[in-house]
């Protein structure tokens, strides 16, 4: 895998955001600066934000990807049919991200990750990722997508 | 004055003014009737209850003991999705963790008045045999059975629920015998809202406040708590003071006596030592000045809240020397945290063993103080050339009025707080920490700080800078917030290793 440079990453929209009653957004806004500063195309919700509300910006936007941040240990609540209201709303291809400590307490991630894949998501992230790791993630994941306009 | 029945309450004048007691009744009625449980809320048996508690199951009276005998006592957080499972956690903290004030923490959805979101989490917690919400959704459950955890432990009990929409919350939590609340409206709004403007945060607080003064009418005294850690992430003391001072003087506003000061701590022993001793004189400095005289204002020391190591070797150290930095600061209190923190929510084992292993520190701190410190005095006045300009410049935006001041210097930036979610918080400035490991503002966004402390905070950063041979920019303030995360081969490797 080779990474993209940051003219193809242009060409790739990312939602991001803290979804539910969290508001934790310190990793979240350091995430969102840090793909900003690789080249991505961002939209940033911050925190607070309801499922309904990132679906609604992906569709504006024409997004790529859904990068949803979980801090507060009810991302498994609010992440429970979020695929399902992306096909819903005619994003049946979108790429989606989670990350953070997406369950309350400390479980075994190989289980945590599996249950978030299960629901849908593409990549589950675990707690204390750092940036890089996602853009290496979002380059492997779009090299298709921008291998014919390169 | 007469009764307004067709007022709407919250339609009453913005000001730091004192609720009148029959707009207040109006506020009460509407407010207890937006969830079956509030008809439950009777606050003469509540009061009554209160009283019948032992003196050591009462938080007003504990805090006001605990200062006069210089102790530092130890609290934890906690919550979970069930009473059953709530009950086990509280009495797991009272015994194995020996905790001296026992927690509940409520869960999201509760903070943010989504109370059917919080039943679907109960039922699902119950399905699933363990807690699917991070905290215990006392409005769900109401005060009558919740009254069966205060029942259950021989501590005084606080309600720590995250969030500016306290009001129904707090009914039910007084109601049930808790007698101690902590939150505030300009530190819980500025810190966990996005939406909702600090004017209708201040409101929904001074509402919790002026409940809090109707018990003490009633001959209850319950300690009202500030949590100056705001974002948790890398809070200077200045901002953190600037904070509780506000608070403190729109509590005493409703007729509050018993508030408490929080503090995160910077993991800095001087910097902390100075913060406790300053929070509260400049508290009472601006209290007196307001003419308050007679309000009781103890601080409390937060282990660190910003984020933690994976490493819970390492994590054991942040715990104990938490413990040692509130006690050597004189904090009244500490509040702790655990090896898990890096995971989120502890099992209740681990929130015990993070209990005790504070309170050994605590132990050994013995009565030792840092008064006579050149460093600790220096950062003293650092504290004092920092707020007094910002606090008279928000009381002069207000005409003297504390709670306008603040809306019109949060606006302008003059009152300003670093990684604030909310839209109505500038967020310029920007905390780092400096070549001696002291959180200072390399950038002080549009604080009115006077130009010498400014120049001494950047010169200490730029030092740091230096010293790591990074540019003096915002990623400083990035690599700060992760700095403590770090694992211990990039913090402190063994410095002879050849390469």
């Amino acid at each position: 895998m080779t990474a993209l440079t940051k003219q193809q990453r242009a060409s790739i929209t990312l939602v991001t955001g803290v979804i539910g009653a969290d508001t934790h957004i310190v990793g979240n806004r350091i995430l969102s600066m840090a793909l900003e500063k690789e080249g991505f195309n961002i939209v940033t919700l911050g925190a607070l934000t309801p499922a309904e509300d990132f679906i609604k910006a992906a569709i504006e936007t024409a997004a790529d990807a859904i990068l949803v941040s979980s801090l507060y240990g009810q991302g498994e609540l609010d992440c429970r049919g979020f695929r399902d209201m992306c096909i819903e709303a005619g994003l049946d291809d979108i790429v989606l991200y989670v990350g953070g400590n997406l369950v309350v307490g400390k479980q075994a991630w190989e289980e945590v990750e599996t249950r978030f894949t299960d629901m849908g998501f593409d990549r589950a992230f675990p707690p204390g990722t750092r940036t890089p790791d996602v853009v290496e993630k979002l380059d492997t994941d779009f090299q298709s997508k921008v291998s014919g306009t390169a | 004055m007469v009764a307004l029945p067709q007022l709407d309450a919250d339609d009453i004048p913005f000001s730091a003014a004192r609720i009148d007691v029959d707009v207040f009744d109006i506020m009460r009625a509407k407010n207890l009737a937006r969830w079956p449980t509030g008809a439950e809320v009777d606050i003469e048996e509540a009061a009554a209850f209160h009283k019948s508690l032992p003196k050591h199951k009462r938080l007003g009276w504990v805090m006001r003991q605990a200062d006069a005998e210089g102790r530092c006592l130890t609290q934890p957080r906690g919550g979970f999705g069930t009473l059953e499972l709530q009950k086990e956690l509280m009495i797991c903290l009272d015994q194995q963790g020996q905790a001296d004030i026992v927690p509940t923490t409520t869960d999201s959805y509760t903070r943010n008045e989504q109370w059917e979101n919080a039943a679907r989490g109960i039922e699902e917690s119950k399905k699933a045999g363990r807690s699917m919400l991070n905290g215990y959704p006392m409005v769900n459950y109401g005060p009558k059975v919740t009254r069966q955890l205060i029942e259950a432990i021989d501590k005084p009990a606080i309600v720590l629920s995250g969030t500016s929409m306290p009001k129904l919350t707090c009914e039910i939590g007084f109601a049930a015998g808790y007698s101690g609340y902590l939150g505030s409206g300009l530190a819980y709004t500025s810190s966990y809202t996005k939406s909702l403007s600090i004017e209708q945060g201040i409101r929904n607080y001074q509402y919790l406040d002026r409940l809090a003064a109707m018990y003490s009418d009633h001959g209850v005294e319950l300690h009202r708590r500030q949590p100056g850690f705001l974002t948790g992430t890398n809070i200077p003391p200045c901002i953190a003071i600037l904070t509780c001072i506000i608070d403190a003087l729109l509590a005493a506003g409703q007729g509050v006596k018993n508030y408490g000061l929080e503090l995160g701590q910077t993991m800095h022993l001087v910097q902390d030592a100075a913060a406790i001793k300053m929070a509260r004189v400049l508290t009472q400095e601006y209290l007196q000045q307001q003419g308050y005289h007679d309000v009781f204002t103890p601080v409390t020391s937060l282990h660190w809240m910003g984020a933690w190591p994976h490493d819970e070797a390492q994590c054991e150290a942040l715990v104990a020397y938490g413990g040692t930095l509130a006690a050597i600061g004189g904090a009244v209190s500490v509040t702790t945290k655990s090896s898990h923190e890096a995971f989120g929510i502890p099992t209740p084992e681990a929130n015990a063993a993070g209990l005790r292993s504070t309170r050994m520190a605590v132990y050994l701190a013995r009565q030792i103080r840092l008064d006579a410190l050149p460093e600790f005095e220096t950062e003293c006045d650092m504290i004092a050339k920092e707020v007094r300009p910002i606090m008279d410049k928000i009381l002069e935006m207000g005409d003297g009025d504390v709670a306008i001041g603040t809306i019109h210097a949060c606006e302008a930036g003059v009152m300003d707080i670093p990684w604030s979610p909310s839209n109505y918080m500038k967020s310029r400035v920007m905390p780092a920490r400096d070549i001696d490991g002291y959180l200072r503002m390399f950038d002080c966004g549009d604080m009115p700080m006077d130009p010498d402390v400014m120049e001494f905070h950047h010169e200490r950063v730029r030092k740091r800078a230096e010293h790591e041979n990074v540019s003096f920019d915002h990623e400083l303030a990035v690599a700060s917030v992760y700095e403590l995360s770090e694992n211990l081969e990039k913090l402190i490797p063994f410095p002879w290793a050849e390469k």
